[in-house]
């Protein structure tokens, strides 16, 4: 492997985000359609049903949040948490 | 002459009738300005601020954004200035020819001793005509650039991580807002940018804090709006740089003007229109009760898939087997035959082979007899041995008083040596 590849994986480590909640869920219906074809090795589909079911436990902890996160953006590009009355 | 003509002293003038039937004396000469100076105060204290309805003519709006023009009816005209604040509440310029009624002041213009009404207002006489006319002036500009297409219309993300709401931080548009989302999604990061949504320069403002929100990165999703007004009060929702800021948004923008009956320029290029604050706020956001229930079936789901594919596999496999079975049986079965066959050829070659055999063995054994010793022996002579076989053929190899065995051609007889008596060679 070259250096700047290793470079690059090392920056891709520290700045990739975790996968939204989106991508989630579009992720587990991409899942719930492969595991519904028959074609798919026995392998692969053990994967799958791993892969699926921590995005379920993911998903599930994401949709926990029970507090608003309300931050105003203001004029000077500052962002600030909103009071709310 | 006074210094400064005043109305008392015009009216003095005026209150001696009788004088004008005579041509008075050039005791008090007025200067034009001064009879115009009165007559303008004439005007402005004895005429109240009134609505005067007409159509309108020769409207000019000159580049200090001072309006001048005229209202008549079939038989009178009136001059009318409309300064510029004033006329920049304005929506639009009203065409020639339009009815309208104004309100403002009657007064002189003293510099032509032109009497006119100074407008503060104009409305169109048709309801909320002017409005209309330049609702539909900039709709059709929008329209011919193709803002208004409904191929422009982008679908809202479905799962927004960010949510940016653009409004006045102290109205009930942005607590409505918060509120749903917080019920729905609360998951979900909103961020506000304030700004007034109403009054001179307010569809400017709107539009910058679209700009920002955008210029974060940040919002997957924009809801443009506030809370129900008159249509003045929404008036900055259907101007050109509100209309342009959604236009040029790389992400949705949900228009969310308080108002049900009419329609604003933000709604019309806006991705969707929601009819309330709080309903653009449902639509931007799914419900978190639902997706949490979406979810509580994908891990039963997903056994079952895999169950499947473990069944599919496992039928697959008894499949191969047992054609493979049948495969083997079939490819042997020929085999079987051919060698049960050559069985019995080879059962009748053995017994045929075994059978010339015994005969030839029966044929060899009466040779054999004839040759054999035992034949001599049935003949009448015996063999004698030692007990260990020794065959005793000379009187040397026997010893008196031993016993030997002497065979007969019918068994064996054990003899003793009497005597030995030595014979001629």
């Amino acid at each position: 492997m070259s250096e700047t590849e290793q470079n690059s994986q090392e920056v891709d480590e520290s700045t990739v985000e975790a996968p939204s909640l989106e991508e989630r869920l579009r992720r587990l219906e991409e899942i719930l359609s492969r595991l519904e074809q028959d074609d798919v090795a026995l392998e692969e589909a053990l994967e799958l049903f791993e892969e699926g079911v921590g995005h379920v436990r993911d998903a599930e902890r994401l949709l926990a949040e029970t507090e608003l996160r309300v931050q105003e953006l203001l004029g000077s590009g500052d962002v600030e948490v909103m009071g709310l009355d | 002459m006074p210094e400064d003509p005043s109305f008392d002293s015009f009216r003095g003038l005026s209150a001696e009738p009788e004088l004008y039937s005579t041509t008075p004396p050039p005791e008090r000469i007025w200067s034009v300005s001064q009879v115009n100076s009165v007559i303008r105060k004439l005007i402005e204290d004895s005429v109240d601020a009134l609505w005067v309805r007409g159509e309108v003519g020769n409207w000019r709006r000159y580049p200090s954004g001072h309006c001048y023009f005229s209202v008549k009816d079939d038989r009178s005209e009136l001059r009318c200035v409309m300064f510029a604040r004033d006329a920049s509440a304005l929506p639009t310029d009203p065409d020639d020819g339009m009815e309208v009624r104004i309100f403002g002041n009657l007064t002189l213009y003293e510099k032509r001793g032109a009497y006119q009404m100074s407008v503060r207002r104009l409305e169109s006489e048709g309801a909320e005509g002017l409005w209309r006319i330049a609702f539909e002036k900039l709709r059709s500009q929008l329209e011919a650039e193709g803002l208004l297409d409904p191929s422009r219309k982008r679908p809202l993300p479905a799962y927004p991580a960010v949510v940016g709401v653009v409004t006045s931080t102290s109205g009930a548009a942005l607590r409505d807002i918060i509120s749903v989302l917080g019920r729905r999604a609360p998951w979900v990061r909103v961020l506000v940018r304030g700004t007034r949504v109403q009054g001179e320069g307010a569809a400017r403002e709107i539009a910058e804090a679209i700009e920002d929100l955008v210029g974060t990165g940040e919002a997957e999703v924009i809801i443009v709006g506030r809370g129900g007004g008159s249509i003045e009060d929404l008036w900055a929702f259907n101007e050109e740089p509100v209309a342009r800021a959604i236009a040029k948004s790389p992400v949705p923008v949900v228009s969310a003007v308080g108002h049900e009956v009419d329609v604003t320029i933000s709604d019309l290029v806006a991705d969707l229109r929601s009819p309330t604050p709080s309903a653009a706020a449902e639509a931007v956001v799914p419900d978190g009760v639902v997706i949490r229930e979406e979810l509580r079936h994908i891990p039963h789901q997903l056994s079952k898939g895999l169950r499947g594919i473990l069944h599919h596999r496992k039928t697959m496999l008894d499949n191969a087997l047992s054609r493979l079975g049948l495969r083997i049986e079939r490819r042997v079965q020929p085999a079987q035959q051919v060698l049960d066959h050559d069985f019995g050829r080879l059962q009748n070659r053995i017994r045929g082979i075994l059978d010339r055999g015994r005969q030839r063995l029966i044929g060899v054994e009466g040779k054999l007899d004839a040759l054999s010793p035992l034949a001599t022996l049935r003949r009448g002579y015996s063999v004698a041995s030692t007990g260990d076989g020794q065959i005793l053929k000379s009187v040397r190899n026997f010893v008196k008083g031993d016993s030997f065995t002497l065979r007969v051609s019918d068994g064996e007889v054990i003899a003793e040596a009497k005597e030995i008596l030595a014979g001629e060679p």
